[in-house]
């Protein structure tokens, strides 16, 4: 195995020392092309902003590798995407975290400040993007965009480990892959990667900051669905309930699921919705002095036992009906 | 019709006056026009680089006509622009229609008078970036691009460049992408100037491969390829019309009709239909209202494995994958 160091900063003055390790060529302060001894393929370093600078790799090695990063003075944040075919290594504090590859998460962010090692698969091409942000920049991104998720994810994880695990969104994964297919040497690869950089870091943050929204999305169509069966039991309130089974099949539904957006549009189950909404109509049927005796109101809602309606109605009121119950004169 | 009087550049000392010509104000970076002209935003963002973007999404209430009379001649507007309704752009020795499906790239020399028109009711979503032409060619030096004659081009005083085109289906996507976020703050900004360079990437590749296409067709026969480029994206969700169909609805012969649509669009028919049709089924899945399955019947896909193996081929990962990982 071999071994080579390096570190990190947002301007390309780093590729001198890994290039000249590497026995790589470096061109332009921008591609290091990786020696035939160890495999196929470069990388790619270009700053986009002052701030944000980008890295790819894209390479297939036959002798397995170890990059080791050492720590600088720089304060960075290290966005590591990997869309690699086979499982990379990233070693921190003797622990490894398996990344890219269809079935492991491929999206770490590292600090700048903790070292790491790189291990990429051999005879596999690996495709990674890392981008480099500054730590004040992000910070301030995060700082605007107020999310709990992250703000409570950087207490939990320990402090000398990764600082964040997860999945790539898909239209970062779709991003990656458009630049796969193009050559570096390309006229336009610069400002296509600048471009696609940019980006990932906007959806990244915006992942971020819409994360409680997405988990407890429903559709528009359950939503329609849901409200149909509670305007029907709404106008079907002198009736008993007309079971589950016939709602959910009304919401085109299995009952279960019809249950659960149920309790989650409303918080409560349409049994207990029925019998509040039957209750508070009670309440104003009492008040209404329309009636002689409670055994009428009762009748009307159809309950057949007056002492089972009493028990609902001091659940709710935490009243007797007769307390609220107004007379026919 | 209202004119108005207006300069670009790329620094941004054109907004007041501009606003101000709009009975507008700026605040932020936003350009807030008062809803008897216009609804909607403008927005304008400087990406460094002496490039400035200024990104356009407005319901027109008022006919407008931009003249534009700029200041200095030392940088070139590239002007994205799609819009639906009427728009004319003319110029000293040219006049043309604007919009989604006519010309809907245009590439102006800062130096060059020109007269934008558009009527009310009109919907425009376009963005415009202002390119120092010094960058332009130090860009190009730095990249080994060889442009005809880009002396010739860049050098204010010998030349002004007027190029009107339509713009790849790559770039219309990438726009296209941008206007589903919402605009202001930072994030917006990233994403912002993150289209910028991928345009202008699809743009610098336009310019080097120096394929100008249109001008070298015959008008009618352009404009009866976009016609019937527009009559795939509105039938986008019945199967593929057959070729035999489309040529006769363009009155020309099956083969000539395939040819020319290569030629203009760089796709065939059904690889343009296809891709524009996966697209909308990613647009469907992002809205996450639908399951996989209605899409791909909504979509008129022959059962659900067909889909998911053209969507595969096409983005690289399944629907089901591309849901779960939004």
């Amino acid at each position: 195995m071999k071994k080579f160091t390096h570190f990190y900063s947002l301007t390309p003055e780093w590729q001198h020392h890994l290039a000249k390790e590497m026995n790589g060529e470096l061109i332009d302060n921008k591609i290091i092309v990786i020696p035939k001894s160890l495999g196929q393929g470069h990388s790619y370093f270009t700053q986009i902003t002052p701030g944000i600078s980008v890295l790819l790799m894209d390479f297939v090695l036959n002798e397995s590798v170890k990059i080791n990063r050492i720590k600088s003075d720089n304060q960075l944040y290290i966005l590591h995407f990997d869309l690699s075919e086979n499982a990379n290594v990233i070693k921190i504090n003797n622990i490894d975290y398996k990344i890219g590859s269809y079935d492991n998460l491929g999206l770490a962010i590292i600090d700048n400040k903790i070292e790491s090692s790189f291990k990429p698969a051999i005879n596999k091409r690996t495709l990674a993007l890392r981008l480099l942000v500054d730590k004040k920049l992000l910070d301030g991104f995060l700082k605007n965009h107020p999310s709990e998720e992250f703000s409570k994810r950087k207490i939990k994880v320990p402090k000398n480990s990764l600082y964040y695990y997860d999945n790539i969104d898909s239209n970062s994964i779709l991003l990656i892959r458009s630049i796969k297919d193009k050559s570096v040497f390309d006229i336009n690869f610069n400002s296509h990667l600048k471009g696609i950089s940019l980006k990932l870091l906007g959806n990244f943050l915006n992942r971020y900051e819409n994360s409680k929204a997405v988990e407890n999305e429903v559709s528009e169509l359950e939503i329609e669905a849901i409200n149909k069966t509670k305007t029907y039991l709404l106008d079907n309130l002198y009736n008993p309930f007309p079971s589950i089974n016939f709602l959910s099949e009304m919401a085109g539904m299995s009952p279960s699921k019809y249950k659960m957006l149920f309790k989650k549009s409303f918080s409560s189950t349409p049994n207990n919705f029925f019998i509040k909404e039957k209750m508070m109509l009670a309440n104003k049927f009492l008040q209404s002095g329309d009636y002689t005796t409670l055994t009428e109101i009762i009748y009307e809602l159809n309950y057949t036992k007056l002492s089972y309606f009493c028990s609902k109605y001091y659940d709710q009121f935490h009243r007797k009906p007769s307390d609220d119950f107004i007379k026919k004169i | 019709m209202k004119k108005i009087e207006h300069f670009y550049g790329t620094d941004l000392k054109w907004t007041k006056p501009f606003a101000q010509q709009l009975e507008g104000k700026i605040v932020g970076n936003f350009i807030i026009v008062p809803e008897s002209i216009q609804t909607g935003t403008r927005y304008f963002l400087d990406c460094g680089d002496g490039i400035i973007a200024y990104y356009i999404d407005v319901q027109y209430n008022k006919n407008l006509q931009f003249i534009q009379k700029n200041i200095s001649n030392d940088f070139v507007g590239i002007y994205y622009n799609l819009t639906d309704g009427d728009a004319k752009l003319s110029a000293n020795n040219f006049m043309k229609d604007i919009g989604r499906w006519k010309y809907n790239l245009a590439v102006i020399d800062g130096g060059l008078e020109s007269d934008y028109e558009v009527k009310k009711g009109s919907r425009t979503l376009a963005l415009s970036i202002f390119l120092k032409k010094s960058m332009m060619q130090s860009f190009a030096i730095k990249n080994n691009i060889y442009f005809r004659d880009i002396d010739k081009i860049t050098n204010p005083k010998k030349n002004t460049i007027v190029m009107l085109d339509r713009m790849s289906s790559d770039s219309f996507h990438i726009l296209n992408d941008l206007q589903k976020l919402k605009v202001g703050g930072p994030i917006f900004d990233l994403n912002l100037t993150g289209t910028v360079h991928m345009l202008l990437a699809n743009f610098l590749k336009k310019m080097s491969a120096n394929r100008i296409i249109i001008q070298t067709v015959n008008k009618d026969d352009l404009n009866k390829i976009i016609a019937s480029q527009m009559f795939l994206i509105e039938n986008i969700k019945e199967p593929f019309p057959s070729i035999q169909i489309m040529a006769n609805m363009a009155n020309m012969s099956e083969s000539k009709f395939k040819n020319l649509f290569k030629k203009i669009t760089g796709m065939t028919p059904n690889a343009f239909f296809m891709d524009n049709k996966l697209l909308h089924a990613k647009e469907l899945l992002e809205s996450k209202q639908f399951s996989i399955s209605q899409i791909s019947d909504d979509l008129n896909f022959t059962n659900n494995s067909y889909f998911a193996s053209k969507f595969k081929e096409h983005f690289g990962l399944s629907p089901k994958i591309f849901v779960k990982q939004l």
